[in-house]
């Protein structure tokens, strides 16, 4: 699961899954690997890929800007 | 009937709403009373009629200030929060502006001759203005630019676009009839950057017609739960945007006739509508109409319009960017500029009293792309697109571009303006920026970069290094999502470098 977490994650931040684990607690947002479309791409991207369904009216964006925090955040709700 | 005339008349009604942003208000009156008194600072301070530079993103003291500036004989340029200091410096030498109204913050250098205003000295002027309307005579005149919109420019360096009073008097004339749809008490979207002309269509047509703009600023963009809420207590009637927003807000499937139960009709432009967002919008406002339509900066918004049915919807064909407005003519032709039959495939050129008279201070890129024609009997302007595009049925189809300019989430921008860019952050010789499609459009940008010399340290720093630099440079929407750092990039057999090659490795 957490593999495929990251994979997702990658892709949608343009880097590879092992880039990421090189940092699991970088800012995703402040570091420009995400944005407002992208975090929304991935939101879809989990509920198709992963079955996890998050609403998006029901998220921070402090809930999900590191990819260790990706991870903490589906397993929550998955 | 220029909407100048048109706020004074409706700032009679001392509670009608010109603008609701968050729990803010502000009436056609007090609009009124504000640009007038901007209106008359330029007037009193001025000495030039330059036009005025406003900084910012939908500040309630925007829309009187660019207003302010129509009634002093002004154009303004809008730049908008996503211009990077290095880009709004660019804008500010081109303009040489006698004023350049900082509605946030920047320490962007500002030349002798130019006055900034700040924020807080815009309330003064708005609160001591004691003074009625500033006199017609000293508005914008029909052949006098009302803005000038910088876009990508392929050299790396933006090119402004300058559209004048008879230009967008024009579009009024053209549109009215897709805008007007129980006006009294409509409420219009107002989220697209003044910085890019769909907003054109709420600022002017919008407030010609007396709706109230509803704003959505990019605070609210990038906190979902806000944006939601927001829609919600929104009331909206007229939805205006690039179809890219209306894709973000339909990601949650609350997005639907129940969260905007009066909304009566899509208008989307400045990017390719896709089948996908029109069949959600149809299954879920099946009481609102889609309308598509097209057009490049350089012609007023848009000069074409057509309601998106559900046959349309089926066909697998793309959908039409439309039908081209009564007073514009198209013209498909092949690159000796011949003209095309029905169906071939060519040149869109677009020949129109829409058409600017070309760019800022840029005679030699004018000359490439606007011309003087003759259209039913009368001397016209036009442009010629870049475009590929083909007519049915007097319906017509985009097909791409024919040289390096994309839109992305709506944006317009010149691939090279991307590479001429990225050279110039340290450690990167070269870069090649390869647009990625996801069904029908452009997802994200990639590029694939050569470094100067290798790295010892992580990937992703030097990945995030690099963004960040570029950053500096280009707006943020410029900035390629996935950068690929590679030891060589393919060539063809003109020793170009291979973009096919490299889209395949996407």
């Amino acid at each position: 699961m957490e593999e495929k977490i990251l994979e997702i994650l990658a892709e949608k931040c343009g880097v590879e899954p092992e880039d990421l684990k090189e940092d699991m607690d970088i800012d995703l947002f402040e570091e420009g690997l995400l944005d407002s479309f992208a975090m929304l791409g991935l939101l879809v991207d989990f509920d198709e890929q992963l079955g996890v369904k998050i609403e998006i009216t029901e998220l921070e964006r402090s809930e999900i800007n590191t990819p260790n925090k990706v991870i903490e955040c589906l397993s929550k709700r998955g | 009937m220029f909407v100048l005339e048109k706020i004074a008349e409706y700032a009679k009604d001392a509670n009608r709403k010109a603008v609701i942003h968050g729990d803010k208000v502000m009436t056609y009156a007090q609009l009124e009373h504000y640009s007038n008194a901007f209106a008359d600072y330029l007037l009193k301070n001025g000495s030039n009629k330059t036009p005025v530079v406003i900084y910012g993103h939908k500040e309630e003291q925007f829309l009187p200030c660019m207003y302010g500036a129509l009634k002093a004989g002004r154009a303004y340029v809008p730049v908008d929060i996503t211009f990077p200091a290095d880009r709004l410096e660019m804008v500010l030498s081109d303009v040489a502006p006698e004023f350049f109204v900082k509605l946030r913050e920047t320490d962007v250098a500002v030349k002798e001759g130019t006055q900034s205003l700040s924020i807080d000295k815009i309330d003064d002027i708005f609160a001591s203005y004691k003074g009625g309307a500033v006199a017609n005579e000293n508005w914008v005149k029909p052949e006098d630019n009302c803005y000038i919109l910088f876009t990508s420019g392929s050299t790396g360096r933006p090119k402004g676009v300058p559209i004048n009073r008879a230009n967008i008097e024009n579009l009024y004339n053209q549109l009215i009839s897709w805008c007007d749809i129980e006006a009294e008490t409509d409420i219009i979207t107002n989220q697209i950057s003044f910085s890019f002309d769909v907003s054109v269509v709420s600022v002017y047509m919008g407030v010609s017609l007396g709706k109230t703009l509803y704003t959505i600023d990019k605070s609210m963009m990038e906190t979902p739960a806000a944006l939601y809420e927001g829609l919600g207590s929104s009331n909206l009637s007229f939805w205006v945007s690039t179809p890219s927003f209306a894709e973000l807000c339909a990601m949650s499937e609350h997005f639907n006739e129940k969260m905007l139960p009066n909304l009566k009709r899509f208008l989307f432009c400045g990017e390719t509508l896709t089948h996908k967002l029109v069949d959600t919008l149809h299954e879920r406002f099946p009481n609102a109409d889609v309308v598509n339509t097209y057009g490049p900066t350089e012609a007023t918004v848009l000069v074409t319009a057509s309601l998106i049915t559900r046959e349309m919807a089926e066909d697998p064909k793309p959908i039409p960017i439309g039908e081209p407005l009564p007073e514009v003519e198209f013209r498909i032709v092949d690159d000796k500029g011949n003209l095309l039959k029905s169906g071939e495939t060519g040149e869109l050129q677009i020949i129109s009293d829409n058409v600017g008279h070309g760019y800022y201070g840029r005679p030699d890129l004018t000359e490439k792309v606007f011309f003087e024609t003759e259209s039913r009997g009368q001397k016209k302007r036009g442009y010629r697109t870049g475009d590929a595009a083909y007519e049915q049925n007097r319906l017509y189809y985009f097909c791409g571009r024919m040289d390096f300019q994309i839109k992305l989430n709506g944006y317009r921008i010149e691939l090279e303006d991307i590479e001429n860019n990225m050279v110039k952050v340290e450690n990167v010789s070269r870069a090649v920026v390869i647009p990625v499609m996801k069904e029908e459009k452009v997802d994200y940008l990639a590029a694939f970069v050569l470094l100067t010399k290798a790295i010892d340290g992580p990937k992703l720093r030097e990945i995030t290094r690099i963004k960040s630099e570029l950053a500096k440079l280009v707006p943020a929407y410029m900035v390629p999502r996935k950068i690929v750092l590679c030891d060589s990039l393919p060539t063809n057999t003109n020793g170009k470098v291979d973009r096919k090659v490299l889209a395949a490795q996407l």
